[in-house]
């Protein structure tokens, strides 16, 4: 594990460097996605762990790659949906940024049920979604959370989690 | 612990392939959004500050933006400005009076007034004319960057940047920690081309720095034989009888949020009959207040002392013109951010330029003294939003004679992924300066008016590769125009507007920054407005002006042989343009077409030869020696300085860092 640290902590100083850097990494998109879900707990949840992403999105092709790992002891299924219908019993709805027009009908479809809605547009977070992406100026990636939201739909985080979140509410 | 740091890399390797999804939480804290930046990137990404004082990135600010870094002046071996700005889509250089060398953009002559030229922030504009001497005048190997903005300034920069912005900043002032040296030798056939050296030092602290430097240079305007327009004395050698000698020294201090510049530039040049001189002083004391998080304040105090223009007698070295002109500025901005995606910035400015006759005492309509007061307001707010920045700003502008200029601007520019966009539209105004007032015709004069649309548009097909297209036209109104008849006693000068100028066009930049190799290949076409009423740019039944070419493509390219050695070949084609060269028997000055031509440059570097931080390069500068004349840009009575002919080229330069 010591060994494990030192390559994790490098290749966050090789990220952090780069101060305003080009085209949408979705690798880190998805990196905290996974890690969302990993330092979060779901009611009721007995098999698979579904992360469905609403609408097109390169982030679907990144955690594409890690489905079938595993997150808490659950499988990693990762599913693609273009409506409402499609969303079965996803834990996390990944929303994204062309499909934000589509909130309201998701929180509307997935009303009182443990969904974490995680939305790449910024902002989102205010009009229900229980987390939603922001990028600072120095273009790190953050995020801000709805625990309000969250508590409604019984999903609790971990304090690690919030703390290390650039707004709450 | 070698052993752990093999492991460590390995599973660097590892992680950065098959995504690092095991990562702690903490560390997700300093993961960036965005891909790492190429070598290309990175020149792209920087902040420019010369387009918009809240300082995006080159494809987001609001302006057409060109940034020049050092490596790229050092590698192409650049002689000078001329070679310099050369390479830039648009630009061109031309002579104005007396072989002085004088900017134009995008088509039309922007010599006096028009292009706003800083170096350290200090305007190079004169105040009597408000013209640049280009030429063998800036330090280019002090360089560190130039930023550059080939479309209107003056939204933020008023009156001297209508048509364009040329923001030089030197290492001493940026970067140097420690001391560096450098120097140029030109040589050609049968004459030395120029031979220019300075010396720099600069160290930086926590909470200080300082820097001091010198620049000093000898050359010629040209080595050519030159005829006069009205063949009224013998062709003579330029090499005996121009001269274009470069002075500045240049030193800053900073301590805390005070921060202070002097400068003290000098350039003597000459035509085979007459010396010009430009002897300009600067003072810049200002102060940066961060109020709160979210204001800062800048109030800064300027003093310019300049005695531009010069002339007189080449052999006897009286003085025929001889003036100088101060000026005395207050200036406060404020930067405020409402908000994490609204920013505002506000400045207002007072500034007294007083003209004073050195010789006879009688300049200024009978009096010895010219005194203008400007008070100018001017206000910017950049929004963000996720489809596009919106930056919405104007400038107004009183003076005591000419009256009042107001200039809006309004751009939207966006990068989305690869791909960039740049709507701007803005209104820019050149001032009557000095001279442009005191010889009014008729006394009064207004200030001259552009409205210029811009469109960019921009793809990155790699991260290694850029193209960029943007679209321009350029309607200037109550254009300020020089005239003058008679001679000696008999002479008459004037200034007038007249109705109508301007031009429009497409600029292409097709930029690649491979590991070993960059180039830069640029496509600059511009015409002139159908319905121009200048008739001293003009050149009959074509759509172009005096002296300009309709085509420009330059390629800069480089290519790095050893990780010590690079070869570095410059292009410069330019179609056919038109001069005035003779003169009918009448003795009016007439037409004639010049040839296109294309000047190849070729330049080697070698860097850390012997020791770390010494350098030097060799090369050959229009290796066809296809000598492009250098064209006056209006009827002005002046045939093209002759081109110079192919230059070798050595530089030498050393730098010394301070130890940390």
């Amino acid at each position: 594990m010591k060994y494990f640290k030192l390559p994790i902590m490098m290749l966050a100083l090789c990220f952090s460097v780069t101060a305003h850097s080009q085209t949408t990494n979705h690798q880190v998109y998805a990196l905290f996605v996974v890690n969302i879900a990993k330092y979060s707990s779901f009611p009721n949840l007995s098999s698979d762990f579904q992360v469905t992403v609403y609408g097109k999105s390169k982030v679907y092709d990144e955690l594409m790659k890690q489905s079938g790992k595993t997150v808490n002891g659950h499988a990693l299924k990762v599913t693609q949906a273009e409506n409402v219908t499609e969303l079965g019993s996803a834990q996390i709805v990944y929303l994204a940024d062309g499909k934000s027009g589509s909130l309201d009908e998701i929180l509307k479809a997935t009303e009182g049920k443990p969904v974490m809605i995680i939305c790449e547009r910024e902002g989102l977070h205010k009009k229900g979604a229980g987390f939603s992406f922001i990028v600072t100026e120095n273009s790190t990636l953050r995020f801000d959370i709805n625990n309000t939201e969250l508590e409604k739909r019984q999903i609790k985080i971990s304090k690690n989690l919030s703390t290390l979140a650039n707004s709450t509410i | 612990m070698l052993k752990i740091i093999r492991i460590a890399i390995v599973l660097i390797v590892l992680l950065s392939t098959i995504g690092s999804f095991g990562q702690d939480l903490d560390s997700l804290m300093n993961l960036n959004a965005f891909t790492q930046e190429s070598e290309l990137q990175k020149i792209l990404n920087k902040n420019v500050a010369v387009s918009s004082k809240n300082g995006l990135t080159t494809r987001e600010t609001p302006g057409i933006i060109t940034l020049i870094t050092s490596e790229e002046i050092q590698n192409s071996g650049a002689r000078d400005m001329t070679d310099v700005l050369r390479l830039v889509p648009g630009f061109d250089v031309l002579q104005d009076l007396q072989f002085v060398m004088g900017l134009g953009l995008r088509g039309s002559w922007a010599n006096e007034g028009k292009v706003l030229v800083m170096m350290d922030g200090q305007p190079f504009n004169e105040l009597l004319y408000q013209t640049v001497a280009i030429g063998n005048r800036f330090p280019v190997d002090a360089i560190e960057r130039i930023e550059i903005i080939r479309g209107p300034g003056s939204a933020i920069y008023g009156g001297s940047a209508e048509y364009g912005v040329i923001n030089i900043i030197t290492k001493a002032a940026e970067s140097l920690d420690g001391v560096a040296v450098y120097g140029l030798g030109g040589f050609h056939a049968n004459a030395v081309g120029r031979t220019n050296g300075g010396v720099m030092a600069a160290q930086r602290g926590e909470n200080y720095s300082w820097d001091i430097s010198a620049f000093k240079g000898n050359g010629i305007v040209s080595d050519q034989m030159y005829q006069d327009l009205y063949q009224s004395s013998e062709a003579q050698d330029l090499s005996k009888v121009t001269r274009a000698d470069p002075m500045n020294i240049n030193a800053g201090i900073k301590l805390g949020n005070l921060s202070f510049r002097t400068m003290y530039d000098q350039f003597e040049t000459s035509d085979p009959v007459t010396f010009v001189s430009n002897k300009n002083f600067y003072a810049d004391l200002r102060y940066t207040w961060k109020v709160n998080d979210k204001l800062q304040l800048v109030p800064q105090v300027k003093y310019y002392n300049q005695i531009p223009w010069t002339f007189g007698s080449r052999e006897s070295g009286e003085k025929d013109f001889n003036a100088r002109a101060t000026r005395v500025l207050t200036q406060l901005d404020a930067m405020y951010d409402f908000s994490r995606k609204v920013h505002g910035t506000f400045g207002i400015v007072y500034f007294q330029d007083q003209g004073i006759d050195l010789l006879a005492g009688d300049l200024f309509d009978g009096n010895k003294t010219l005194t203008l007061n400007n008070f100018a307001f001017f206000a910017e707010g950049l929004f963000k939003h996720r489809l596009a920045n919106a930056t919405i700003g104007f400038r107004y502008e009183k003076n005591n004679r000419y009256g009042a200029a107001f200039v809006p601007r309004i751009a939207l520019t966006k990068k989305i992924e690869n791909f960039h966009f740049k709507l701007l539209y803005s209104q820019a105004f050149r001032a009557p300066s000095l001279q442009n007032i005191n010889i009014a015709l008729g006394g009064t004069i207004k200030p001259e008016k552009s409205n210029v649309f811009e469109i960019e548009l921009g793809y990155q097909f790699t991260p290694e590769m850029l193209l960029s297209v943007n679209a321009f036209a350029i309607n200037t109104r109550n254009v300020l125009i020089y005239g003058s008849e008679g001679e000696g006693d008999d002479f008459n000068e004037w200034y007038e507007n007249s109705a109508k100028s301007g031009s429009n066009g497409i600029e292409v930049v097709y930029s690649i920054r491979k590991k070993v190799w960059y180039a830069n290949l640029t496509y600059s076409y511009s015409q002139s407005i159908k319905d121009n009423t200048v008739a001293t740019y003009e050149v009959p039944d074509q759509r172009q002006y005096v002296g300009f070419p309709n085509n420009k493509i330059t390629l800069n390219t480089n290519f790095n042989l050893t990780s010590k050695l690079s070869f570095n070949p410059t292009f410069l084609y330019a179609s056919a343009r038109y001069a005035y060269t003779s003169i009918d028997p009448d003795e009016n000055p007439m037409l004639s077409k010049l040839d296109p031509y294309l000047m190849a440059n070729a330049f080697f570097n070698y860097r850390g030869l012997f020791v770390p931080g010494l350098n030097v390069g060799a090369g050959v500068y229009d290796i066809a020696n296809v000598r492009p004349g250098i064209a006056q840009a209006y009827n002005g009575g002046y045939a093209p300085i002759p081109g110079r002919s192919r230059e070798y080229v050595v530089k030498i330069n050393y730098q010394i860092n301070f130890k940390k």
